[in-house]
């Protein structure tokens, strides 16, 4: 089996990587040198658009005729994933998190907005692949690195801008305390502060308070449409759970919930949960995990 | 300028019931207008207020759709198709049906949904583009027209980036591009009394995605409930591994 994977984010294309190796022969097409995590070839592009990234993958494609395409569930990612389909009149299986292609290939995916798991039987040969399908692991394997000249673009960037990043990515962080519209107000996030520090987490929120309130910055919000994470422990305060957001925290080890309503959707989705007033509990928690 | 806006219907997704071995019952649940399909309406209708011209909706979906389509109307829509025939989602038959329809209607823009709540699939924009031939900007959060370009600020996962281009386009948009307005009683009264165009297709779908399972995720979660303020120094000894 030979795969073909694409991805402009390198973090989901070593995940992408990790995840078939040793499973099947895999060639790259990506701008980033990602060399130590077990593919053949790595077809390396500079500042490339949907068309002429697509059309050099269409020629990729048919030249060395890859049993499956798997693309990074990017923005571009997508773009292109659609563009392929119709080009090479392929379904494509969108937001996989499991493959196995045991005898036929069986693919998993969120369906209903997080609310369902869909295990389908297939026979599509493109899929693009949702973020954290896998832990990036380094192999001692090392790629072939081959420049890719891409043809013109139709498309020309005016400007880019990075985003207002709020320091460290939280996809890495062994410790989240996670903030909900129960925080009340911005300004009271330096009283949650303190459980943040003692337990030398990182701080993230749900979609209103990054999106909506702007509490945080964007790349602090967890969910279905925010980032999927995977920390050790996850304490999510004054969060209500609603089904997007849990489908960010699946892969968290410990759920913690502290929330004043009992009836609360995330008691039914967490290990531990104190029903309280959370600028009560988390002062005595901070005071008790200082004493010990 | 002429705006084609394609919407979707969706059901409600928070009135889904497993049933008892955890699966979805998905019959008669209640349908309703995607999140993204109002932020696309809303796109469409302040760019025609601003630039002048017409919006068409696009729907493909079932018989049931007369009410958002109604609901675009109130929202400032001109004009209305819905083509029945949907089944599934399979977005190249759907992706099929569309353009066959929006090469019927004169078009400068096209806008939709960047992703839809049920699949998050997102692949629609680009299955058009290639179709129709048609530049694709994908994410949008601001859209600027001037004279036969279009700039779009878009959102990629790092940075945000404006990218020009020209006309005509297909251009996803965000939510966070804008907040779909609320009609008053009066345009919601007008709209029911608008005519909506109903067209068929026979579109056929391919029996060729097999559901093996389609159950709520897994919950292994413990559950451990404390009440009343209580439980924090057993929450703080199960943190102590931390430090």
């Amino acid at each position: 089996m030979r795969c073909l994977i694409f991805s402009d984010d390198a973090d989901n294309l070593k995940e992408i990587i990790s995840y078939f190796y040793k499973k099947m022969d895999i060639d790259v097409f990506c701008n980033s040198e990602v060399l130590d995590y077990g593919a053949n070839n790595v077809y390396k592009y500079n500042d490339g658009f949907s068309d002429n990234i697509s059309e050099y993958l269409i020629e990729l494609y048919n030249k060395n005729k890859y049993d499956y395409i798997f693309i990074s569930s990017t923005n571009l990612g997508r773009q292109i994933a659609g563009i392929l389909s119709d080009k090479l009149n392929e379904k494509c299986m969108p937001e996989i998190f499991s493959f196995e292609n045991d005898y036929k290939v069986v693919t998993k995916r969120f369906f209903y907005g997080g609310k369902s798991v869909l295990t389908e039987e297939t026979d599509f040969k493109i899929f693009t692949v949702a973020p954290g399908i896998y832990e990036a692991k380094k192999v001692d394997k090392r790629s072939n690195l081959i420049d890719a000249k891409l043809k013109n673009s139709r498309y020309k960037i005016l400007s880019k801008k990075k985003k207002n990043t709020g320091g460290n990515d939280i996809t890495k962080a062994k410790v989240i305390v996670s903030i909900g519209r129960g925080l009340g107000s911005k300004e009271n996030i330096e009283k949650v502060m303190p459980l943040v520090d003692a337990l030398h987490g990182e701080i993230a929120g749900s979609r209103p308070v990054c999106l909506d309130y702007k509490w945080l910055s964007e790349d602090k919000q967890v969910g279905l449409s925010g980032k999927k994470v995977k920390p050790d422990f996850y304490i999510a305060l004054g969060i209500s759970g609603q089904i997007q957001h849990l489908a960010g925290i699946r892969n968290a080890k410990t759920i913690i919930a502290i929330n004043k309503d009992k009836n609360a959707p995330i008691f039914e989705e967490c290990d531990y949960g104190i029903v309280g007033d959370l600028f009560t509990v988390v002062p005595k928690l901070v005071d008790k995990l200082k004493n010990n | 300028m002429d705006i084609i806006v394609l919407i979707k219907q969706t059901v409600d997704m928070d009135q889904i019931r497993l049933n008892e071995n955890n699966e979805v019952i998905a019959e008669d649940l209640p349908l309703k207008t995607d999140v993204l399909s109002k932020n696309a309406i809303e796109t469409a209708v302040q760019l025609k207020e601003k630039y002048g011209g017409k919006v068409t909706g696009i729907i493909f979906g079932t018989e049931k759709a007369t009410s958002s389509m109604k609901e675009a109307y109130a929202m400032g829509v001109d004009d209305g198709y819905i083509i029945k025939g949907y089944k599934k989602s399979d977005p190249i038959i759907t992706s099929k049906v569309l353009s066959n329809k929006i090469k019927e209607i004169k078009n400068d823009l096209i806008i939709l949904g960047n992703q839809s709540s049920d699949s998050y699939s997102g692949l629609l924009a680009g299955l058009l583009a290639s179709e129709l031939d048609m530049n694709l900007l994908s994410n949008a959060i601001k859209i600027d027209v001037d004279g036969d370009n279009v700039n779009v600020t878009m959102e990629a996962e790092k940075e945000e980036i404006t990218m020009e281009s020209k006309l005509p386009a297909i251009i996803s948009v965000a939510q966070e591009i804008n907040e779909p307005r609320l009609p008053n009683v009066m345009k919601i009264m007008a709209a029911g009394k608008k005519n909506i165009n109903i067209e068929e297709t026979d579109v056929k779908y391919e029996n060729d995605d097999k559901i093996l399972s389609d159950k709520a995720p897994e919950n292994k979660r413990k559950k451990i409930i404390y009440e009343d303020g209580n439980g924090i120094d057993e929450i703080a000894k199960i943190l102590k591994v931390v430090k």
